[in-house]
């Protein structure tokens, strides 16, 4: 196959070859990108919390009787709802914690390594019952979890201290210190401690009060405003309050949702009536939360079809327009010998070169504009192999809206050279 | 003559229907798909209050951790919101004609039993200048004084919403309305106010729509209300207790102020700074002096109101309206050019070239016209959608619109992508040798 005449051919028309290399470089340069973002959104919708999700089920309960008030009757309402629900058959573990996973947000403060000059750490902080390292489907690889009795003593022993003004000394820290047990994820561990032995060691906050890591769990994660995502401390406790009401979650048994979800509710409102209960499952929680992601997905990939719509429709433009402008050469090829494969494959050689040099220009423009998106909105870079498997997807639709208007060429007759126009 | 072009040009487009649908779809999908997305970010960028914007000014402090910089995206902003201790500072300013801090709180209303059980509602504490200052508009009754500030008076304004729920949409104001552990008197109910983004506090939900309830911000201490927004701290907690909470150091309220010119303003930056000098000799704010005024605009920059992908989706957006007009170039040319024997017989006729031109830049724009118009209505269905998508994540509705301004902006473009893609198909055809199309 000779290139001579395609190019000679080419550069006689160049505003109309230009138009088609152009256009091929903007889609790749489109599509690319866009594919990319597609990436990104999909990569953080697939990240697992490591928790059982989709079994569990989270429940808020706000009174509005003034008897919550009085922290003996919500001591003791929060301790019947947990037994209340713990019954309910298909029930597998229930907890009082204000850790909700997959809401976007939670409790945050900052720590460090015990009597280290070092930074504090920013971490998200909940408080842990005994159930809730189960409830959450959370594995405890080194250390132990809280007992009861300490969850019941401390939940005391911090109500002592915190309703209490705690006077400051001479340093504005307060005088009187608290110390406790905690649980922390296996990250937070190794951010804090660069041999990854955590267990049995300390931290401190900025107020001078203390942390003994009593366990560790193997995976966490927690989206969150800050970079803070895998770091957790759980300390023992209830959380409860009469403004704040109190907060459950409840794992159930595979497949269990359906039955238990209007039992809880059921249950919870038969034991008080003097409040209102919120319930939501875990997978509804982490959809609204991904929902801005997933409209993100099916957007772009809307855009980028109807992108390789339009770049098709202007190669089959472009190849019927050139296949009715030379109908005559063509017959006069045929009548000279020509196959029609000859014809067809001028076609095909044609768009090839076209398109060839738009996805020259298509790369670099793709990562310019790459470029452009990661510095000014965050965007991440795109790797090698996308934009080889865009150059591949273009290269085949150009040669698919060439092939059907070039093979309506190759069908000329030669006898059509003969005509008079 | 323009209409005779026009004529001419719908002819045009009649003789080859299949080549016309395509040239006009691919126009209509550029515009469809760049209109959207312009108009899905002005749901966020538009300014909520137009009329006002360049006088309100909210207030920043950096009374932050000196060891380290308020956590964020630039480490050069001051924390977004300011202590209960600096609020008390900076309302004794008289330059402001209107100002306070503000906050939300959960509330549980008790409504008469008859219309339902108790529920809990957010509700936002502010000082009377609030509604005056971002126009709030009223149904019945208006906002209260500032003698119920200085009571503070257990007074209530309602939304319309609330009022409809609590009182079945009836004028309500003078009666009482049980919020917490007392009796509320409503002065006034608002009339469906609905700023796109929720400007006047962008820490939390910025497009979530304006609380339902309003009291006077100085209940705070005799109700011992606590923040349900967010709360930055740095340090040691202090003291602790709600009064402890009150003289902390952790950031929670938001502050507003009224400057009716540039010289109120310069002389309100002065009293800022002023403050804060003065803060310094009792050792508070270690930080450099770094107080910022911002008009609504600029905060909204600052607070990120438009999400990052709406301004990426944009570009991508503009760069697909320049892929479909590169297309209509091609196709253009290809159908202007198939007709030399026409323009050879008006030209032989005595049209000039800039006749033969207009002509067929008439029909480009014709082309263009019809393509903006469906693109348009295909916006407008794209947008029904995301509003839909939008009511089931953050219950609310119509907020992304087709104002005259995106309409205006797609007509525009429109016309554009007309005239760009047909000067050049125009120009060609134009340029045809008339004697060369005339022989048979």
């Amino acid at each position: 196959m000779e290139f001579g005449p395609i190019l000679r051919s080419m550069a006689r028309n160049k505003v109309r070859y230009g138009l088609i290399v152009a256009e091929v470089a903007l889609t790749l340069a489109i599509v690319v990108n866009c594919v990319n973002m597609i990436g990104d959104a999909r990569r953080e919708m697939a990240r697992s919390s490591g928790f059982d999700d989709d079994n569990i089920l989270s429940v808020r309960s706000t009174p509005f009787v003034p008897a919550f008030k009085e922290d003996g009757y919500l001591d003791a309402a929060v301790r019947k709802d947990l037994d209340a629900v713990k019954a309910i058959p298909g029930v597998v573990a229930v907890s009082n914690t204000r850790f909700l996973p997959w809401q976007g947000g939670g409790s945050s403060t900052t720590t460090r390594v015990l009597g280290s000059k070092g930074e504090f750490l920013r971490n998200q902080v909940y408080n842990a019952d005994e159930s809730t390292l189960e409830t959450l489907g959370s594995r405890l690889v080194e250390g132990r979890n809280f007992t009861r009795q300490e969850v019941e003593s401390d939940t005391r022993r911090l109500r002592e201290v915190t309703t209490s003004n705690r006077p400051p000394g001479a340093d504005g820290k307060p005088l009187e210190k608290i110390s406790q047990d905690i649980i922390v994820s296996r990250a937070f561990g190794e951010l804090l401690f660069k041999d990854g032995k955590s267990l049995g060691k300390g931290l401190e906050d900025e107020d001078g009060d203390q942390y003994r890591i009593v366990g560790v769990i193997d995976h966490f994660y927690n989206p969150y405003g800050w970079p803070i995502h895998e770091y957790v401390m759980f300390f023992p406790g209830y959380a409860r309050s009469f403004q704040g009401g109190s907060a459950y979650l409840v794992r159930v048994a595979p497949e269990k949702m359906k039955a238990v979800r209007p039992q809880v509710e059921k249950v919870l409102l038969a034991a008080n009536t003097g409040r209102n209960v919120q319930l939501r499952e875990l997978t509804e929680i982490k959809e609204r939360f991904q929902s801005q992601s997933a409209l993100l997905v099916r957007i772009l990939s809307l855009v980028i079809f109807l992108l390789l719509f339009v770049t098709s429709l202007g190669i089959v433009g472009l190849t019927v327009f050139s296949v009715a402008e030379r109908t005559r050469q063509i017959g006069t090829r045929r009548a000279l010998g020509a196959r029609k494969l000859d014809i067809l494959s001028y076609f095909l050689l044609e768009n090839w070169l076209v398109t060839s040099m738009g996805l020259v220009l298509g790369v670099a423009l793709a990562y310019a504009l790459n470029v452009a998106l990661v510095t000014r909105l965050n965007g991440t870079r795109m790797d090698a192999g996308l934009v080889i498997v865009g150059v591949g997807l273009l290269r085949l639709f150009g040669l698919a809206a060439t092939y059907f208007p070039a093979r309506k060429g190759a069908a000329v007759a030669p006898a059509v050279a003969t005509r008079n126009v | 003559m323009l209409l005779h072009n026009l004529r001419i040009a719908w002819k045009s487009l009649r003789r080859n229907v299949t080549l016309s649908v395509l040239i006009v779809s691919g126009i209509a999908l550029g515009i469809a798909v760049s209109t959207t997305f312009a108009a899905f970010r002005h749901a966020f960028s538009k300014d909520p209050i137009p009329q006002k914007s360049d006088v309100l000014r909210y207030v920043r402090l950096d009374s932050w951790d000196p060891l380290k910089p308020y956590p964020g995206d630039d480490p050069s902003r001051p924390p977004t919101q300011i202590t209960y201790r600096d609020m008390q500072g900076l309302m004794k300013s008289t330059i402001p004609v209107r100002q306070g801090g503000m906050f939300v709180s959960n509330f549980y209303v008790y409504p008469d039993p008859k219309v339902g059980r108790p529920f809990r509602e957010l509700t936002r504490l502010c000082f009377s200048d609030f509604f005056p200052m971002f126009d709030v508009p009223f149904q019945y009754g208006s906002g209260w004084d500032r003698k119920a500030d200085a009571g503070p008076d257990p007074v209530v304004v309602l939304s319309q919403e609330m009022n409809h729920k609590l009182f079945g949409g009836a004028n309500s104001v003078g009666r009482t309305v049980r919020l917490a552990d007392r009796d509320f008197r409503v002065v006034g109910v608002l009339a469906g106010w609905r700023p796109n983004v929720r400007f006047y506090d962008l820490t939390q939900n910025q497009i979530a729509t304006p609380e339902n309830i309003y009291i006077p911000f100085n209940l705070l201490r005799p109700m011992q209300i606590r923040t349900n927004g967010n709360t930055d701290g740095w340090g040691t907690s202090g003291a602790s207790g709600f009064e402890g909470f009150l003289q902390s150091e952790v950031c929670w309220i938001q502050y507003w102020v009224e400057l009716p010119n540039e010289k109120s303003a310069g002389a309100y930056l002065d009293f800022l700074n002023a403050y804060v000098l003065e803060q310094k000799k009792t050792g508070r704010f270690q930080r450099p002096l770094n107080n910022r005024l911002s008009t609504v605009s600029e905060w909204m920059t600052d607070a990120g109101v438009v999400p990052k992908q709406a301004t990426a989706m944009l570009i991508v957006s503009l760069l697909f309206l320049a892929v479909c007009a590169v297309n209509l170039v091609g196709l253009l040319l290809g159908k202007f050019l198939a007709r030399g024997g026409e323009v050879g017989v008006r030209r032989a006729l005595g049209a000039s070239r800039a006749d033969i031109f207009l002509q067929h830049i008439v029909e480009c724009e014709l082309i263009a016209v019809l393509g903006g118009a469906i693109g348009i209505l295909l916006s407008l269905g794209a947008l029904a959608a995301m509003n839909a998508w939008l009511k089931t994540i953050a219950a609310r509705g119509g907020f992304f619109r087709l104002d005259l301004s995106m309409i205006l902006l797609s007509v525009g473009l429109s016309l554009a992508a007309g005239l760009v893609a047909g000067i050049y198909p125009a120009w060609r055809t134009c340029r045809l040798a008339p004697a060369m199309h005339l022989k048979v």
